[in-house]
């Protein structure tokens, strides 16, 4: 009995149990019937509310009626499609979250706290050709990954030492406006003796203090995106845990590092780190982020707008960075078999429903302005990248005024602090990089939308803007 | 125009003044900085859908010729009325109710033919509409602003309001988001409001060519081939220009024949000297074709491809779709008719 048991624990352990269903999944994914996306964004970048509408509309594809340019839907070529992430451990919400868009008044889904799946499975017929002769009907598997938008930004680590990693952040705390943010925190460090014994609880209290900072640098005025640890400000099931002991040293590295103490700050900060990477970062990664077939970036170009240079560059360093952590390439039967690359990449601007219609071309061209040289680099591994603004939910109408004599388009919805209906005109977004003057000048005035509520029964191309052509860029080859 | 110069004066602006240069040629102007407006004073966008006169059509191409052909069409019609002004005459000397008899038939033919090239003419306007459309369709799908299109949705509603692809363009263009930039809305409409119509268009170009590929392959004389392609091609053209709405008649036919050859003969000569070859040459279908069999699949394959120009100058919206997997497609389609047969004879 106990023997069986701990046989048991060892396949557990080993993850023999999970061999089978892993081989399964690898050869569907070889065989291009199962296709992971990785929806990659920065937090509050809009990750939860595009995979609550892209798995609603798809589960409505066989109507053909709500995603005109996504190709197969519109052709009625599919037949149906199902969730079937109700059986998974850590199933995505999606009624809770649809029902939240749904409700009167409707709200946005609360940031996200822990890691989910969605599995959709999309039956559908071939097209007519030479695929018919494998027969006339396929499946196609999608798996979608929800998660915190902070943890992305610990993918990174994996690759730096505890020393490059400090190097890294002493850079990054040197310039504003983290150095002026930072000022107390700085001082405080400068006063610590890296080498010197000391207490838990002095670890424990200094790891409280940057904590702290960090979440302020996350909040207006400064919105920063570059954050790590991504664990200490969003912990999910780790709250509480030692493992979030963690900060960088910010001055200058010890020299002689060999002669601290066991017990010293040093010692115990670089083991803190090795263990946060093995434990925390390492499975997370292992586990989920390996594998991805395509990748839809998400970019809140708005936040940028409104915040000013600072915050953009942050947010461009940032996508630069985690980008790196990604597989890129184009994938032959073999290689999808066994270590599948990304072979599609869609940068996505949301929240295009906060700019008027004839902004929308703005907006594509400044997201380009962002992540142009991370898209160099994936485009130099032949891989198709396309930036396109979208909305996966539409929160606004299109509205027109006459305003001395001129016609004037703007947009009309109501205020997501207040409420309030009100008609903007938000000020046209830039296709370049605004010179400082322009930065916090009355230049633009992107204010936040409550949603307007989804139907119950069937959606229509009004409820998203442009989610149909994102999808067909993403998946419209996969429905041959 | 109130001052002397032809040019204009340097004038000094104060820098608050400058708004930043709009992208948007159109009437839609914006001012560069964000502004909250009282709700009373917008209104929600529609599109517009108040009628607007046509623009006039591209003027006449001129011709040197076309002297030539109107005094030799003068003559023709003085000899042809002189011709029957005699015949009347002696039909009456002979008898008062036979110049009648003539006198009416040759009433009646006089209508006929005025209709005739009525209709011919409204069909050339017709056609030469449907490419200006064309042309500019292609241009908005080159762009990336919005408000440009509202023109080619007016033309396109005028041109096609009482013809049957009405009921699905209207639908489509109900549908329109007001989201969309140019180029979206054309891709729109060439995805969904002409759908009906392509497809229909689609089977027969399918059906007559592997009618004609057929008919080619069984037929006995050689040069009773010719006709018969020529005769199904005709036939073909008809079809497609009614599918697409263009009124159809002998005139209309034979001006669209006319375009179909030129495009054939011109543009698409080493196209489909490569698509033929490559269809040919492919030896899984050649391999084991009789000499009759692939004169068949030739005939076919230009039908097919009479059909697919065909549809080019009808469509108002330029085609998007690969064209060399449709010729392929037709191409197997034929071979497998032509199999059919073959494994039908076969015993016997």
């Amino acid at each position: 009995m106990s023997l069986n048991k701990e046989l048991h624990r060892l396949a557990r352990k080993s993850r023999l149990d999970s061999l089978s269903h892993h081989l399964k999944t690898r050869v569907e994914q070889g065989l291009e019937q199962r296709i992971k996306l990785a929806i990659t964004g920065l937090s509050r970048s809009g990750k939860t509310v595009f995979i609550s509408s892209f798995a609603h509309h798809l589960l409505q594809s066989d109507l053909g009626t709500s995603l005109p340019f996504f190709a197969a839907s519109a052709d009625g070529r599919i037949i149906a499609a199902r969730d079937l992430s109700t059986g998974s451990i850590q199933p995505f919400p999606l009624a809770k979250t649809l029902d939240g868009l749904r409700t009167y008044p409707p709200h946005w889904p609360d940031s996200t706290e822990t890691l989910s799946e969605i599995c959709l499975a999309l039956r559908y017929r071939r097209s007519p050709g030479l695929g018919r002769v494998l027969g006339e009907h396929a499946t196609l598997y999608i798996d979608l990954i929800d998660y915190p938008g902070e943890w992305l930004l610990d993918l990174p680590l994996l690759e730096l030492t505890f020393e490059q990693w400090c190097q890294q952040q002493r850079q990054l705390f040197a310039q504003a406006p983290r150095a002026s943010a930072a000022q107390a925190w700085l001082a405080r460090q400068h006063d610590i003796d890296w080498l010197a014994p000391a207490t838990d609880a002095e670890l424990a209290q200094l790891s409280e203090t940057f904590r702290t900072l960090l979440q302020q640098l996350r909040e207006p005025p400064h919105s920063l995106s570059l954050l790590q640890p991504g664990r200490l400000l969003m912990p999910g099931e780790l709250a509480g845990s030692d493992l979030l002991n963690l900060f960088p040293i910010l001055t200058a590295f010890p020299e002689n590092p060999a002669e601290a103490a066991d017990d010293s700050l040093l010692v115990r900060l670089q083991q803190a780190y090795d263990r946060y990477c093995q434990d925390v970062v390492r499975p997370f990664y292992q586990d989920h982020f390996r594998h991805f077939d395509r990748q839809i970036v998400l970019v809140d170009c708005l936040k940028t707008l409104n915040r000013g240079r600072a915050c953009f560059n942050d947010m461009q360093l940032a996508l630069n960075t985690l980008l790196q952590s990604f597989n890129y390439g184009r994938s032959g039967l073999l290689r999808r078999l066994f270590s599948p690359r990304i072979s599609r990449v869609l940068f996505a601007a949301t929240k295009a429903d906060h700019v008027t219609a004839n902004q929308h071309h703005n907006l594509d061209r400044f997201l380009q302005l962002m992540v142009e040289s991370a898209q160099r680099d994936i485009r130099f591994e032949h891989v198709d990248t396309r930036c396109l603004a979208l909305a996966s939910v539409r929160a606004t109408q299109a509205a027109e005024a006459r305003l001395d004599g001129q016609h004037l388009s703007c947009l009309r919805g109501m205020r997501k602090d207040t409420g309030e209906e009100i008609a903007l005109f938000p000020g046209e977004v830039p296709v370049e990089l605004p010179g400082d003057a322009d930065w916090n000048s009355e230049r633009f005035r992107f204010v936040d939308f409550a949603p307007r509520p989804l139907p119950a029964g069937p959606l229509r191309p009004e409820h998203h803007i442009r989610l149909d052509q994102a999808a067909d860029h993403l998946l419209g080859d996969l429905f041959r | 125009m109130s001052t002397p110069e032809h040019w204009q004066r340097p004038v000094e602006l104060s820098p608050d003044a400058l708004e930043p240069p709009s992208s948007s040629a159109s009437g839609q102007t914006t001012t560069g900085h964000a502004q909250e407006l009282p709700l009373e004073s917008t209104r929600p966008v529609e599109v517009e859908t108040g009628d607007i006169p046509l623009s006039p059509s591209p003027p006449a191409r001129q011709s040197s010729r076309r002297w030539l052909w109107g005094s030799l069409g003068a003559l023709l019609v003085t000899l042809a009325g002189a011709e029957l002004y005699r015949l009347i005459h002696w039909g009456i000397d002979l008898h008062p109710l036979l110049g009648a008899t003539f006198a009416l038939l040759a009433l009646v033919l006089v209508g006929a033919i005025t209709v005739e090239i009525h209709r011919g003419c409204h069909s050339r306007r017709q056609l030469r509409r449907v490419n200006h459309l064309q042309q500019q369709a292609s241009r908005l799908l080159t762009r990336h602003d919005t408000g440009h299109s509202s023109t080619l949705i007016h033309q396109l509603e005028q041109q096609y309001r009482q013809t049957p692809l009405a009921r699905e363009l209207n639908t489509a263009l109900q549908q329109l988001d007001s989201s969309y930039s140019d180029a979206e809305i054309i891709r729109y409409l060439d995805r969904h409001a002409l759908r009906q119509a392509d497809r229909a268009a689609q089977q027969c170009v399918q059906r007559y060519s592997v009618e004609s590929g057929v008919l080619v392959a069984v037929s006995p004389w050689a040069s009773f081939d010719m006709l018969l392609v020529a005769w199904r091609n005709l036939r073909m053209l008809r079809e497609i220009s009614t599918i697409y709405g263009l009124p159809s008649g002998p005139l209309t036919q034979g001006r669209l024949l006319r375009q179909v050859l030129q495009n054939l003969a011109f543009a698409g000569a080493s196209e489909m000297a490569v698509d033929a070859g490559s269809a040919l040459l492919s030896s899984s279908i050649t391999a084991g074709l009789s000499a009759r069999a692939g004169q068949g699949l030739g005939a076919g394959l230009f039908t097919a491809r009479t059909g697919f120009s065909a549809i080019e100058l009808c469509r108002p919206l330029p085609t998007t779709d690969d064209r060399k997997t449709r010729s392929n497609r037709i191409a197997t389609l034929i071979l497998q008719r032509l199999g059919k047969g073959k494994a039908a004879e076969g015993p016997a």
